[in-house]
């Protein structure tokens, strides 16, 4: 019988008495990226999250969503894109996976580097933990600091803690004008602009060191820089930009793309054992029965 | 050995304070209204005199407060009958990093030192809180601190990459955010002092923009003005800062030493900065007085001078001062609420205070719908501090009820605890004393604060498993909820 419960009501249910019962489960998303990160022990259960989907509230205005963890990417973009917003989490992988997962991994994507990692990004959850207590951290709200930081320690604990049944995000508007760029360079060379893109005074808001073969066969090894803002920073960035050699706008499509390539971050546990202490408590504390995604995270 | 013996015996025997006159200047933080005294003070000169006083303390088992600067506006810093650990003599500048912008700093450094120090790299440390001068890092990690500029930069939090820290039990951790594992760093960050002392930050360090631009817009209506915020984000602009003073703040500042030209007729000013590379900046200046002008501005003042720059920000960085010439006490409120609320929420913070008979000032980040509703008044009138208390009670309500929350950057502390939950609900708050309890198992660092007593399960040791670790047992303990309320109250 698959599991798929349909309310946080009925999902708390079930995890409160699996806990008991030692049943463990593997939760998923969207299911795109289940071999990823690291190998859950055998004998989980697969855990089905997709009833947690969907818009649950967007006040444009306030540049804020909140949406069910099992919406995919490309729907939280889509519904932005609609108001000339949009969240830069844009993860490494594709726009398939869900949002959830996105913050159950911490998985940046080509923007984090400017405008923002996973972390930096959400505002508040809903989660079950592996006690079958639902949790609701942070808020809607783009300031918090109200009580102890649940929504930081979720986000990146790949499952382990708790499932995540929605999310709340802080949008951007989009820039009057965005452009993206391929120079071909070889590696130290594209390394080296990078960093000195990266250092401008306009910088890009994505700069990535690409393979060969990105856009099409012929495509070389290079830079993808993606410039945004007013038209006159644009322009001020693009001529930069050129400076580095054979620069060709681009199909802004070309972020997907390499967002599919680019190796995707696993877990990993901390590298002293006296932190590593801290990890296991957060984990006891959490997930006592060891019942959620078990054999990642220790 | 008596305790404070043995922490002479650490820090020297003028670094201990124990005479109640000594321990007078330690009864308060910024916030004023509540006082509470600590056993001692004690204050390391170093991260190891620091890290030996936590072990000593842990070996007694005496419950702890760290302290920054004291200028906290939750009563987070303060130590009921606990051992305030004072940490401003660590004030060293360990090294700055221009090429990998990074710098690592003693918790004792006062904010604005750090972004002096970066200034000849060409860079500063971007959270600057209106208390900056002041303020101390260690004290700007735990509260998770904001300021004026956090709307573009972003808060604390998004510019602390690592931490060393001693917990409570005596060990030192090295919390790295680039380390594997949960994001220990970041559930420090905001801990209150709640998870242990901060002895080392490393933290981010930010470009100095090329140009920077300070507009001053007066509205006659603060409807007006509040609309104008929501405005000038929705239209795609990002000012580093969008600051909202209403009419009572303005008068207050005007009247003071610190009076900054802001037209006293006004019935809201907004202080909009906008900074980054030259090129393009006037498109976004522009941009900014077009949509102040299209919704009612009055007058726009536009600065691009440092000194004329400086004497609009003067009004707005010391306005809690100000307030203080109003009345001996000040109520400080921290709300946040989603900014297309503002409207809303100042007309009804308004209604409020006039059906309460109390003064409110506003002075706020308004771009970020961070409310500071302050109320100056006199706490030696009784009647005037009840009306005061129900006014703040009621505004937090409403705050809440707009889907906001009780603070956005002062912290809980002491202060904000009875609004708890009203926010979150019981389990959520459990959850929140369950993630203290692995920093601090025996809840000796700064005990009180934060989350409501009676929301915290009583987890007992129910003895050793066979790998050394501690199973937990639990016992739910009725903490009469009034009791626990009346301990956040402030007492004068
Ligand atoms: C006029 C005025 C304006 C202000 N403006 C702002 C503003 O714009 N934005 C803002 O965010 N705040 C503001 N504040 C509040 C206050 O300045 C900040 O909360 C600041 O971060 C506190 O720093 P501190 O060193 O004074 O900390 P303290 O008040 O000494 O302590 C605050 C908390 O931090 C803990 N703590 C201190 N040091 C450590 C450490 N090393 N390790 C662990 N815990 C520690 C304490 O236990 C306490 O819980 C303002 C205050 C005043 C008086």
């Amino acid at each position: 019988m698959t599991l798929r419960p349909s309310t946080v009501t009925e999902l708390a249910a079930l995890v409160a008495e699996s806990a008991a019962r030692h049943r463990t489960f593997r939760l998923v998303g969207c299911g795109t990226w289940l071999d990823g990160g690291a190998p859950v022990a055998t004998g989980a259960e697969p855990l089905h999250l997709d009833a947690f989907s969907g818009v649950l509230e967007y006040e444009p205005g306030d540049l804020t969503i909140t949406v069910g963890a099992t919406t995919t990417i490309a729907e939280l973009d889509a519904v932005t894109v609609a108001h000339n917003q949009w969240c830069p989490l844009s993860p490494w992988g594709g726009d398939d996976g869900s949002v959830g997962a996105t913050i159950a991994t911490a998985t940046p994507g080509p923007f984090a580097h400017a405008l923002g990692l996973p972390r930096d990004l959400i505002l508040g959850l809903e989660c079950v933990d592996g006690t079958g207590k639902v949790l609701r951290p942070g808020g809607k709200v783009v300031k918090n600091v109200a009580g102890f930081d649940l929504v930081r320690l979720m986000t990146g604990s790949w499952g382990t803690l708790a499932a995540i049944t929605s999310v709340s995000l802080r949008l951007r508007a989009r820039p009057a004008v965005d452009e993206t760029w391929h120079v071909p360079l070889d590696d130290g060379a594209a390394a080296r602009a990078q960093d000195t893109l990266r250092r401008s005074i306009t910088p890009p808001i994505a700069c990535e060191v690409t393979t060969a073969g990105l856009l099409d066969t012929a495509t070389q090894a290079g830079l993808l820089v993606r410039i945004a803002g007013n038209a006159a920073v644009v322009a001020a960035a693009r001529a930069e930009v050129a400076a580095f050699g054979d620069a060709r706008r681009v199909d802004p499509s070309s972020w997907t793309e390499w967002r599919a390539r680019k190796a995707r971050r696993v877990p990993r546990i901390p590298s002293s054992p006296e932190v590593r202490a801290l990890n296991d408590g957060v984990r006891r504390a959490f997930d006592p029965a060891h019942i959620l995604n078990p054999g990642i995270m220790g | 050995m008596f305790l404070a013996d043995s922490l002479r015996a650490i820090v020297g025997d003028t670094h201990v304070l124990e005479r109640a006159a000594e321990l007078l200047v330690y009864e308060s933080d910024g916030l004023p209204g509540y006082h509470r005294t600590p056993s001692l003070a004690v204050f390391p000169a170093s991260a190891d005199e620091a890290l030996a006083v936590v072990r000593e303390l842990a070996r007694q088992g005496v419950p702890f407060v760290p302290r920054g600067a004291g200028t906290g506006l939750s009563g987070g810093a303060l130590a009921d009958g606990a051992v305030l650990l004072g940490l401003q003599r660590l004030k060293r500048i360990i090294d700055i990093d221009p090429v990998r912008r990074v710098a690592r700093v003693e918790p004792g450094v006062v904010n604005v030192s750090l972004t002096r120090a970066a200034t000849r790299h060409g860079l500063h440390y971007a959270p600057d809180p209106s208390s900056q001068t002041a303020c101390t890092l260690g004290g700007n990690l735990a509260e998770n601190a904001g300021g004026p500029h956090c709307l573009k930069y972003g808060v604390t939090l998004n510019h602390v990459v690592a931490a060393k820290v001693a917990l409570p039990g005596g060990s030192v951790v090295e919390l790295d955010a680039d380390d594997g594992g949960y994001d220990l760093i970041g559930a420090f960050v905001g801990s209150e002092g709640c998870f242990g002392v901060a002895l080392e930050l490393t933290v981010k360090l930010t470009p100095n923009p090329e140009r920077i631009v300070t507009l001053l817009a007066d509205f006659s209506s603060i409807d007006a003005a509040a609309q104008t915020v929501s405005a000038i984000i929705a239209a795609g602009i990002l000012p580093a800062a969008l600051e909202m003073m209403d009419q009572a703040t303005v008068g207050a500042v005007e009247a003071s030493i610190y009076a900054a030209g802001y037209p006293t007729d006004a019935a809201a000013v907004l202080l909009v900065e906008v900074d980054g590379a030259a090129v393009g900046l006037d498109e976004d200046v522009q941009g900014v007085d077009r949509i102040c002008r299209a919704h009612g501005a009055r007058e726009v003042r536009i600065a691009t001078e440092p000194a004329a720059r400086a004497r609009l920000w003067q009004g707005r960085k010391k306005a809690f001062g100000a307030m203080g010439r109003i009345a001996p006490h000040l109520v400080v409120q921290d709300a946040v609420v989603p900014r297309t609320k503002l409207p809303s929420l100042l007309a009804r913070i308004a209604a409020i205070g006039a059906a309460n008979g109390v003064r409110v000032c506003n002075v706020f980040h308004a771009g970020d719908g961070n409310l500071h509703p302050n109320i100056p008044y006199n706490a030696n009138d009784g009647n005037e501090s009840a009306r005061v208390h129900v006014a703040m009670r009621q505004i937090m309500q409403a705050c809440i009820d707009a889907g906001g929350t009780i603070t956005g950057e002062h912290g809980v502390g002491l202060d904000k605890l009875p609004y708890m939950d009203a926010l979150f609900t019981p389990d959520t708050l459990d959850g929140m004393c369950r993630l203290r309890d692995v920093f601090d198992p025996d809840r000796r660092a700064n005990p009180g604060k934060v989350v409501p007593i009676r929301y915290c399960r009583e987890r007992r040791p129910k003895g050793l498993m066979g790998d050394g670790r501690r199973e937990t047992g639990e016992v739910t303990t009725a903490t009469p909820g009034a009791a626990a309320l009346g301990a956040a109250e402030p007492d004068a």
